[in-house]
């Protein structure tokens, strides 16, 4: 398709309201701060208030976007992966993997800047388990794949409620909000953004590709699709997108559910404009989420997918409802 | 020479023998229909010429090259196929489907063109289908969305083309206009076409070859007018057959 000026209007004003929503984001929190004390802030990065926004709202709201915009982007690769509308970047077990690292790792104490690195393992062994056992040698087969991972996936879901229920109390709350998601300790380190930047390029030259297969694996090898490789080169870049942000943010739900049909909706299901939509409204999406989690309650902070699943359900249930009234 | 040929192809399906030591060679120019009664297996057939699926024994050759050693979207170039169900399940405009036709011919990062659209206009418009380029494909009747699928297929240009059941769901008039288009794009443009067919009449109009599938392995294949005989379709569907000669000429008629 050639993209409509609608179409790149509707980027252009995503790309707009993700930069004001970092600065919605760097602006409000449990400290007040008025506009004109913000702008002066803004400007003076050693004062008071310049520390508060440049080292801690600004790169929290950053760690936020990327995030988002990463699980929104994973969610519409599983979506036609396994062309099913209620897969998310979850289904396949990555986060699973992830979570039983990173608990495992709070049990025995690791240090805190280490549980990042545990959450990218975790996934990662995830990730290598269920390629290896779905692979097999026949052709492709979604079903085998979705059976593969939704039950690796249970298997972690086991070992975390055994961390849990061994666990002494107080490291209980911590192991809770990391499983919720929460954003309070993210760090964004450089390798996540190009992680990002080269998933995105990536995906966007196999956009056409995705349009193809959402029609059928037959229809799209008529069209000259190597289905297969493709199949998997879509799983990998999806859990490797889904690995990133469960390592900065723990588990965040119902972003990379949400999020692709929201623009679905909107746009349509070509992928070349579904992709960066969704992932510019999934950053966005997420900060906006974040910062309502850190005023709401203020000053106690709630962990990010609290929020994220109170605003998605709702709105993922009108949605449903509204598109049986239409018949979308 | 463009051309689609298999030797010694034995296909089967679930133990049943479709074809046994199947010897085709489907050139440019000709218009091959494939008959034979519901599950004889004309489309694991069609699959089997399209590279979907391996055959038991034997080889497809696409232009003196093994089917199974070119990439797919070397294939995509040169064949492409109808399938026998079209069914569209994610939205998208009926434009954008058409224009699916052209993937093969794009690279990754690549955007159709205006003369990429020009052709997916025209081809829509083959298939009377101007004017609903912005409708969805969720939204379209049967015999519309068949017509879509062929207005992608001519969108792709493949020089072979496989055709199962191209006629389904198509009212006398869109029949008439669909199998016009295939005779122009064979006779006029040189390409090849191979088509599974359950109407004998619209074969003994615009096939010049038949490739009968009579069960456990057994086919005949020559030029139409040899093959078209009462005696043979009535072998070929165990019914009675009544021929009747037209001015347009031989027609068959389900006897009494």
């Amino acid at each position: 398709m050639i993209p409509t000026t609608s179409h790149r209007l509707l980027l252009f004003i995503l790309l707009l309201l993700s930069v004001a929503s970092l600065f919605l984001a760097s602006a409000i929190g449990s400290i007040p701060m008025g506009w004109q004390q913000w702008w002066t802030a803004i400007g003076d990065s050693a004062s008071q208030q310049g520390e508060l926004i440049w080292r801690l709202r600004l790169p929290r709201a950053m760690a936020a976007w990327f995030v988002g915009a990463m699980l929104a982007m994973s969610g519409c690769l599983m979506q036609v992966l396994l062309r099913n509308p209620l897969a998310d970047p979850y289904v396949l077990g990555v986060s699973g993997g992830a979570a039983f690292a990173t608990l495992l790792g709070m049990l025995l104490g690791t240090a805190v800047v280490f549980l990042p690195w545990l959450a990218l393992a975790g996934s990662l062994v995830s990730i290598l388990i269920v390629f290896g056992l779905a692979r097999g040698t026949g052709p492709w087969s979604g079903t085998r794949l979705l059976l593969t991972g939704v039950v690796t996936a249970s298997g972690w879901a086991a070992l975390i409620s055994l961390i849990l229920s061994v666990s002494p109390d107080n490291s209980l709350r911590s192991m809770l909000f990391w499983l919720m998601g929460d954003l309070s300790y993210a760090k964004l380190p450089i390798w996540t953004i190009v992680v990002l930047a080269i998933s995105f390029i990536l995906t966007m030259g196999l956009a056409r590709s995705l349009n193809v297969l959402a029609m059928g694996e037959t229809t799209a090898k008529l069209l000259g699709e190597p289905t297969r490789r493709l199949l998997w080169v879509v799983y990998l870049l999806a859990s490797v997108l889904t690995a990133t942000a469960v390592s900065i943010a723990g588990s965040v739900g119902f972003v990379g559910l949400i999020v692709p049909h929201l623009m679905r909706l909107l746009v349509g299901s070509d992928h070349r404009i579904l992709i960066p939509a969704a992932t510019l409204f999934g950053g966005l999406f997420l900060v906006m989420s974040d910062t309502l989690a850190r005023t709401v309650l203020s000053p106690q902070q709630l962990p990010v997918g609290v929020i994220t699943a109170l605003l998605g359900v709702p709105l993922f249930l009108l949605l449903l409802n509204r598109a049986r009234l239409t018949g979308v | 020479m463009t051309q689609l040929s298999c030797q010694s192809l034995n296909v089967s399906i679930g133990g049943k023998a479709i074809c046994n030591d199947l010897n085709l060679q489907i050139s440019a120019g000709q218009f091959w229909g494939l008959l034979g009664p519901n599950g004889i297996g004309k489309t694991t057939l069609l699959k089997c010429l399209a590279g979907l699926s391996a055959p038991d024994h034997g080889e497809v050759m696409l232009e003196n090259q093994n089917l199974d050693t070119l990439p797919r979207r070397a294939i995509a170039k040169l064949l492409g196929m109808l399938q026998q169900h079209t069914v569209y399940v994610f939205d998208a405009s009926v434009m954008d489907t058409a224009l699916t036709g052209r993937h093969p011919h794009l690279g990754y990062w690549e955007r159709e063109g205006a003369d990429d659209q020009l052709k997916a206009a025209a081809a829509l418009k083959a298939v009377d289908l101007e004017g609903f380029e912005n409708r969805s494909v969720t939204g379209l009747s049967g015999g519309e969305a068949r017509r879509l699928a062929f207005a992608s297929l001519m969108v792709q240009e493949a020089k072979i083309l496989l055709l199962d059941e191209p006629t389904n769901h198509l009212d006398i008039k869109h029949q008439i206009r669909i199998m016009n288009q295939m005779e122009r794009l064979v006779v006029n443009e040189g390409r090849a076409a191979f088509a599974a067919l359950h109407d004998v009449n619209l074969a003994a109009r615009y096939c010049s070859h038949i490739l009968m599938l009579f069960g456990d392995g057994q086919w005949q294949a020559g030029p139409a007018e040899e093959m078209l005989s009462q005696q043979s379709l009535e072998r070929l569907y165990q019914c009675e057959v009544e021929s009747v000669a037209t001015s347009n000429g031989i027609r068959f008629l389900p006897g009494a």
